[in-house]
């Protein structure tokens, strides 16, 4: 950046989160420098070299905090409801077209970082292909390419099946050679038409096979678990992340199981619950119920939503207590759920258990270690890059604060977001009840 | 829609030019009924039926014209000069981004509707289906898919060759059969490597196999014409819009062909002269200059630029004078020329003789009627498709002012050109 090589940006607000678990900082500053973070820390204490050009960001009444990071993201998806067997008849353009209008909505909440969790085919790839040429627009993208899965498995439509450790290594290499940056797996079926969701998938030496060969090229690996020998498997097989982390049996019963929790985090396996994308489809019927009222199917289908929400979050509260690494990553565009609105997991991270601030690190420097990419961002200190966001109040006391983005740094440019009204009609709101 | 939104906009500005070539009416007034126009006249005549919901826009000292057509636009193009054969390198999915990023930036800056002349493989329709989704926005959009060209002829890269009568055939029905709303022809070489700009392409025979099935499924054909007689080939062939229409021998000499112009005249059919991507260049060039001066080679392109754009200027005011409609259509965002400046092609026009009342209508019904959408869009009548732009000034006096936008409305929707996601 030869026009920048002398430029600094000055930021100053009311009150500054480093995201790296640092206590909060009246009178904060951050001073940028081309990409990167130059300092951070009081105002009174930051400051250019003397005779650079600098060019001041003041937000009094604000706290500037890092970018926030979403673990998981379906860029392809719309969150209208539509299933992923659905989603994946699109033709390829139409879905990156979809991706890219989702990373400028997640972008413009105050998401300058995702990990995404299943898209089809070469779909992210080439978005993020075209915003490194100035096409398009999104935030920092740690891209798996596709799910790996078993015949029929969840997501295999997708574009990625294996069976037996050789054809999945060869998977693992074949997706690290497109430009994955970690793999990601689904060990037990999910809301795929031909999976089954209480069951694993995987045999633990195909599981074994691909982090194995993940690891060998230094990419982690995250497995889709919605039942309990799922996480049993992948823990087997040395997975980074469990993702959804669904504490059912086979039979369908919930059955916390604390040793495998104890196993999470005895391994040092990030945990990434997924809370909102069911609450999402709580919304949407209670919208209808308010609208025009339920079947009694419907109101069945309500209250066990309802009821499965709250054993969710009683084992997301436990694993919170026992000090397993619990992260924010949405799901959204999945369901019912819609990019640009990250927030939401975050709130019921702390709703859980955690406390505001701990839900920032969550979705801040925490979500940045899980991904490995905490070498780069995901807290504001030197060195890092420049992704930043300014918001309205003090997320620290009240994570609902997070939905009140002013401004959006990403690599030390200021995101222009459109009108506000623009970016406003991206969040999803909450039933009146 | 929904029931808090009124049907009714009542839209009133200092003159409102209805694009038919009217003299412009001050204080004038436009009723939207939901999509449609419902009524065009002066301030006092026009009002919402008594007692319905309207939403009023007053634009003082403004005017409202038809939303512009640009009728040859290539949304895949990057305006970054890299040529067409390297364009073609990238995947489609990447090309679709770029298409709907130049859609976004042309409807922003006033145009309500495109007619795209060649992109890659399906990437054109594939924003049409996303636009129809509502996952970006964009103008309305007739659409060719690929040019249809020859054996390593212009644009041939981007999917569709054919050779003999039965082929042409073939293709064209399988591009109707994917959606296209005409069919391109390149019908001349062009900046194609392997293609020779001063030499047709096709023969007569394959061109009337175009343009008989085209005809037959009641649509329209247009041809890339950089050299005389690829103009010759397509008049008789039965051609409907010719584009760029240079007058140039096969030894590249430039010579004014009248018979030619007479025909072009005589048969009805339009010409896209695509003068505004010379004059992009000269004006970015001068721009240059005055700012921080030019290099030698930069002042060679600026001079180079200056004469072959006078001499295509000079061209179209005699294919004018001869009796040929002109329809205007910027071929961004081909070459250098990125997409949000189709005012260069109108400012052309100007350049080039016309009134600013007259490039309005060239920019506007005339453009329409070369696309065949002029049932729809194009002129502001009761009936026709709510698209409309809002300019500061007068652009019936100063053809500059269409720059200055300050409102789009496409069917009847005001669009919110803050909306970036
Ligand atoms: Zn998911
Ligand atoms: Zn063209």
């Amino acid at each position: 950046m030869p026009e920048n090589a002398q430029h600094y940006k000055l930021l100053t607000g009311a009150r500054l989160i480093d995201g790296a678990g640092g206590p909060l900082i009246d009178n904060g500053a951050v001073l940028v420098h081309g990409s990167r973070i130059a300092a951070v820390g009081p105002a009174s204490t930051v400051s250019a070299p003397d005779g650079a050009s600098v060019e001041r960001f003041d937000f009094p009444g604000k706290t500037i905090m890092p970018g926030m990071v979403d673990c998981h993201t379906h860029h392809n998806g719309f969150g209208d409801g539509r299933s992923g067997d659905d989603l994946s008849t699109l033709p390829d353009e139409v879905l990156t077209l979809q991706s890219a209008r989702n990373a400028r909505a997640s972008l413009f909440s105050g998401v300058t970082s995702i990990r995404e969790n299943g898209p089809k085919n070469f779909t992210m790839f080439r978005l993020r292909d075209a915003v490194n040429q100035g096409i398009a627009v999104g935030p920092r993208m740690v891209l798996c390419g596709r799910p790996v899965a078993i015949i029929g498995g969840h997501m295999g439509y997708f574009g990625s099946v294996a069976t037996g450790p050789v054809e999945a290594r060869a998977t693992t290499r074949q997706l690290i050679k497109e430009g994955a940056d970690y793999i990601k797996i689904t060990a037990t079926g999910g809301s795929t038409r031909t999976s089954f969701p209480l069951r694993p998938s995987f045999e633990v030496d195909e599981l074994k096979a691909i982090t194995e060969e993940a690891h060998k090229f230094g990419k982690l690996t995250a497995a889709h678990c919605v039942s309990t020998q799922g996480t049993v498997n992948s823990l087997e097989a040395g997975v980074d992340m469990i993702i959804h982390c669904v504490f059912k049996e086979a039979d369908g019963s919930d059955v916390f199981r604390p040793e495998v929790a104890e196993r999470i985090g005895r391994q040092g396996a990030y945990v990434n619950p997924t809370l909102h994308v069911g609450r999402s489809r709580i919304w949407v019927m209670q919208h209808k119920k308010e609208r025009e009222g339920l079947t009694p199917e419907e109101q069945q289908h309500l209250d066990a939503g309802l009821r499965n929400l709250e054993t969710r979050m009683e084992d997301c509260r436990r694993m919170q207590e026992m000090g397993l690494r619990v992260i924010t990553g949405s799901d959204s565009s999945w369901g019912d759920y819609q990019l640009g609105n990250t927030v939401y997991e975050a709130e019921l991270l702390v709703a859980s258990g955690y406390s505001a601030m701990k839900g920032v690190l969550s979705v801040t420097g925490e979500a940045a270690k899980a991904l490995g990419i905490d070498d780069v961002t995901g807290t504001l200190e030197p060195g890092k890059e420049a992704d930043i966001i300014v918001v309205d109040g003090n997320p620290a006391d009240d994570i609902n604060a997070l939905w009140n983005v002013n401004e959006v740094f990403l690599a030390g440019r200021r995101v222009d977001r459109g009108s506000p009204e623009s970016v406003e009609a991206n969040r999803q709101m909450p039933p009146r009840g | 829609m929904s029931e808090t939104q009124p049907a009714f906009k009542l839209i009133r500005a200092a003159r409102v030019i209805d694009g038919t070539g009217s003299p412009a009416l001050e204080r004038g007034a436009v009723l939207l009924e939901g999509d449609r126009i419902r009524a065009v006249g002066s301030e006092e005549s026009i009002a919402a039926p008594e007692g319905a919901p309207v939403e009023e826009f007053n634009y003082e000292n403004k005017t409202v014209i038809p939303g512009l057509v640009d009728c040859h636009v290539h949304l895949i193009g990057m305006g970054d000069g890299r040529a067409g054969d390297e364009l073609t390198t990238l995947p489609d999915e990447v090309l679709t981004l770029q298409a709907a990023r130049n859609a976004r930036t042309h409807l922003f800056s006033g145009v309500t509707t495109v007619r795209d002349c060649g992109a890659k493989n399906q990437t054109t329709f594939r924003l049409r289906q996303a636009m129809e989704m509502g996952i970006t926005p964009g103008p309305r959009m007739v659409l060719a898919g690929r040019p249809v060209a020859i054996v390593g002829g212009h644009l041939s890269y981007f999917g569709v060759q054919a050779t003999g009568p039965d082929e042409c055939r073939a293709a064209v029905r399988q591009l109707i059969k994917e959606g296209a709303d005409y069919i391109k022809i390149t019908a001349t070489g062009g900046s194609t490597r392997t293609s020779f700009a001063l030499r047709p392409s096709f023969t007569v025979e394959e061109l009337k196999a175009i343009c008989d099935e085209v005809h037959k499924f009641g649509k329209h054909a247009a041809a890339h014409c950089a050299s005389s007689q690829g103009m010759s080939n397509v008049l008789e062939a039965g051609i409907d819009t010719i584009i760029h229409a240079v007058h140039r021998e096969p030894d590249g000499t430039s010579k004014f062909r009248p018979e030619i112009a007479e025909r072009i005249a005589r048969q009805g059919v339009f010409v896209n002269a695509t003068l505004g991507g010379g004059r992009n260049r000269v004006v970015t060039l001068e721009k240059k200059m005055q700012a921080e001066g030019l290099s030698e080679q930069e002042q060679e392109e600026l001079d180079q630029m200056r004469r072959a754009h006078q001499q295509r200027l000079d061209d179209f005011a005699k294919m004018r004078e001869l009796g040929v409609q002109m329809a205007a259509g910027s071929d961004s965002a081909w070459g250098k020329y990125k997409m949000g400046g189709f005012q260069h092609e109108t400012d052309s026009h100007v350049a080039g003789g016309m009134t600013p009342m007259e490039a309005i209508v060239a920019a506007t019904a005339d453009s329409a009627r070369s696309c065949w959408v002029q049932d729809s869009v194009g002129t502001l009548e009761a009936g026709k498709q709510a698209d409309l732009v809002v300019v500061d000034g007068d652009p019936s006096q100063d053809i500059g002012a269409l720059w200055d936008v300050a409102d789009v409305f496409l069917a009847g929707d005001r669009v919110d050109r803050g909306n970036f996601v």
